[in-house]
């Protein structure tokens, strides 16, 4: 870390420090250059999550009216009336969930089948790649709408035109609350298997040759090469895709606001069976103006994602142990 | 026991392998010979390209013929009247003519192209500021030693386990307290701490020896100068990575700009497709402008991602595996 030469230069020799030298080696520019990304970062990134934990433990709603929309503490009430009475959020919770579950353990899958599938470096390959890639810098709500055409209700909607072509009936895909959590799922490993896809392909490039060498010299086939040696070589690949991808996947927005609004303005498609937190947190700070109630919310998101996180390095650590 | 002899192509592969060092992808999986196995991948491939196609082709179909059941797959004939019809007269309502999208916004000055402008001009100042300042803070917190370094940089790094909706609500009452809502520095000022990009050039940076910025030390070059002329260029390869994400990922950037934004004028290309899509929700007749808007919002991500690839996907393997 610290050369001698530092150290011995005069101009920074211990015994002369006086001003910022007594905090920094380089005196007062270390502050100056810091200075620019610190003094925002605490306006625009602490101060925010002190005060929105601050808020969660209020009724706040920026007109604080005494008479007709009070503000005030009220202690833990907006935690308690969000995990034991509101119905709203309890079907959100659900909804993000199955979401959750199912957009993470088929997006991981699809990402190592495509990154086995894709591993050789041909030029078709490298073709292959980047299609699969795309959805990840293409922006999700010019995506989103196309899909809203896709499964649109009606004979023009493109699915339906589909299945009219090989005779099926017309499906009323985005009004169909069991529909729901599996068409956004399926967009999500549209949007996401090729992200994914060259994490593990990294993964996989990092194992040495000669593993895979010496497991054929004692005669392993391809499916113990697999699995003695592929899979447990990509478990860091594997807990980050799955820790990174369950982060992302509990924060979806887009999808939901764009393609399950409610005739009374408000997100979540009919009976509310495409809530997710996310949307959820939008909808009561920003249509209804709740804005204690909202930061409730995004501290029980805070709070899930923490515990899954923590969980999840728990469950690996322990699980190397095992080894 | 059984002893495999390699293939010769597995050998071949193998001994090519090695002379780079032994890191590589691996020889002995190998693509099937039977080409119906990779069947699946091809269809896989038709449904990833889909959206795309039909996003292009629909932006160029004309109003009859985007009302057409079945709908057509291929244009019978390609027009740009979604993007601006000629026979479009404000005056009088006309069949199957419609208002391109660069005749709408008749009250927004430049119309679409204020919605272009305002996501280039805000994409552009985040990038830059939000490097600059990034990097800045950076260099000091790898390279130099002094007090309360590490809790500034434990600050920085557990501030990226909090998912940034958190912040959502004092967010939007601090900007709205400072009479920034519906201006670009709501849009710009709030983007430019960014943790993930101070952590990875840290990273980056504690690679880097430390002798070339000491020997410029003893020479007596200032701190800035040091920055400027040794740390930047060392720093590029992160930088240009860095570069990348931050400007697809603030293109493409969708809840914050909605919340901000107070009148249509302001709103960057997301947020207008939003718009436009709530405003003619229903109409089919109206779904290629829609799809002609999206188009245009998609193409400079795709452009910039397939300029820097490579840097691109060094830069996701990086960030992700280090």
């Amino acid at each position: 870390m610290s050369s001698p030469m530092f150290a011995d230069s005069k101009k920074y020799a211990p015994s002369k420090r006086t001003g910022f030298r007594k905090f920094s080696e380089a005196g007062l520019s270390t502050y100056l250059m810091l200075s620019p990304f610190a003094l925002l970062f605490i306006v625009f990134a602490v101060y925010p999550v002190l005060a929105s934990l601050r808020l969660s433990f209020m009724r706040y709603n920026a007109i604080c009216n005494p008479d007709q929309s009070p503000c005030g503490s009220v202690g833990f009430g907006n935690y308690q009336y969000l995990i034991m009475d509101d119905s709203r959020f309890h079907k959100a919770l659900l909804n993000t969930t199955l979401y959750v579950i199912g957009s993470v353990i088929m997006g991981m899958i699809a990402s190592l089948t495509l990154a086995l599938a894709l591993q050789e470096d041909t030029r078709s390959n490298r073709v292959l790649r980047v299609i699969f890639f795309l959805p990840s810098v293409t922006s999700g709500i010019a995506i989103v709408l196309v899909w809203g055409w896709v499964f649109r209700g009606d004979d023009i909607g493109l699915l339906n035109a589909l299945f009219n072509f090989v005779g099926l009936p017309t499906v009323e895909w985005l009004a169909t609350p069991s529909l729901a959590i599996p068409i956004l799922i399926f967009m999500a490993m549209w949007g996401g298997a090729g992200f994914g896809m060259v994490l593990f392909l990294a993964g996989l490039n990092s194992i040495p040759a000669m593993y895979y060498e010496a497991a054929v010299i004692d005669g392993a086939g391809p499916r113990e090469r697999f699995r003695y040696i592929t899979l447990p070589l990509l478990r860091p690949v594997m807990v980050y895709v799955g820790i990174t991808g369950t982060i992302g996947a509990f924060q979806i927005f887009e999808g939901v606001y764009l393609l399950f609004p409610t005739s009374v303005g408000s997100i979540g498609g009919f009976k509310d069976m495409a809530l997710m937190i996310v949307p959820y947190l939008y909808d009561m700070g920003f249509n209804k103006f709740r804005l204690g109630y909202a930061s409730a919310i995004a501290w029980i998101l805070f709070g899930i994602i923490f515990a899954i996180s923590m969980i999840n390095l728990k469950l690996t650590r322990s699980l190397e142990d095992l080894r | 026991m059984s002893a495999v002899e390699l293939t010769k192509k597995q050998q071949k592969a193998l001994d090519k392998a090695m002379d780079r060092g032994g890191n590589f992808t691996n020889p002995f999986e190998k693509r099937s010979k039977n080409r119906w196995r990779r069947s699946p991948l091809y269809l896989l491939t038709v449904v990833m390209i889909a959206p795309y196609y039909w996003m292009i082709t629909s932006s160029f179909k004309s109003v009859k013929e985007l009302q057409e059941v079945p709908p057509t797959v291929y244009p019978k004939n390609w027009i740009s009247s979604n993007y601006y019809d000629k026979n479009f007269d404000p005056m009088q309502f006309k069949q199957d003519v419609i208002q391109g999208l660069f005749q709408r916004y008749p009250d927004i000055k430049f119309g679409f192209f204020r919605f272009m402008f305002n996501s280039v001009f805000v994409n552009i100042s985040i990038t830059i500021l939000t490097l600059f300042i990034g990097s800045l803070a950076a260099y000091v917190v790898a390279k130099h030693r002094f007090r309360g370094k590490r809790a500034i940089y434990l600050t920085i790094i557990g501030s990226m386990m909090i998912p940034w909706q958190v912040g959502l609500i004092p967010g939007f009452l601090l900007v709205d307290d400072f009479g920034w809502l519906n201006t670009y520095w709501a849009y710009i000022i709030p983007a430019l701490p960014k943790a993930f990009i101070v952590f990875f050039l840290v990273q980056y940076l504690s690679s880097i020896p430390d002798e070339l910025i000491e020997a410029a030390r003893i020479d007596g070059a200032r701190e800035f100068t040091i920055y400027w002329r040794i740390v930047l260029p060392l720093l590029k390869p992160a930088l240009v990575a860095m570069m990348i994400f931050t400007a697809i990922g603030e293109w493409n950037n969708f809840l914050w700009p909605l919340i901000i934004v107070q009148t249509q004028d302001m709103a960057n290309l997301p947020v207008a497709l939003a718009f436009l899509r709530n405003a003619g929700a229903g109409n089919i007749g109206s779904q290629g402008v829609i799809m002609a808007a999206s188009l245009i919002t998609s193409i400079p991500t795709i452009l910039l991602f397939f300029l820097t690839q490579k840097h691109f996907i060094r830069g996701i393997a990086l960030s992700g595996l280090k």
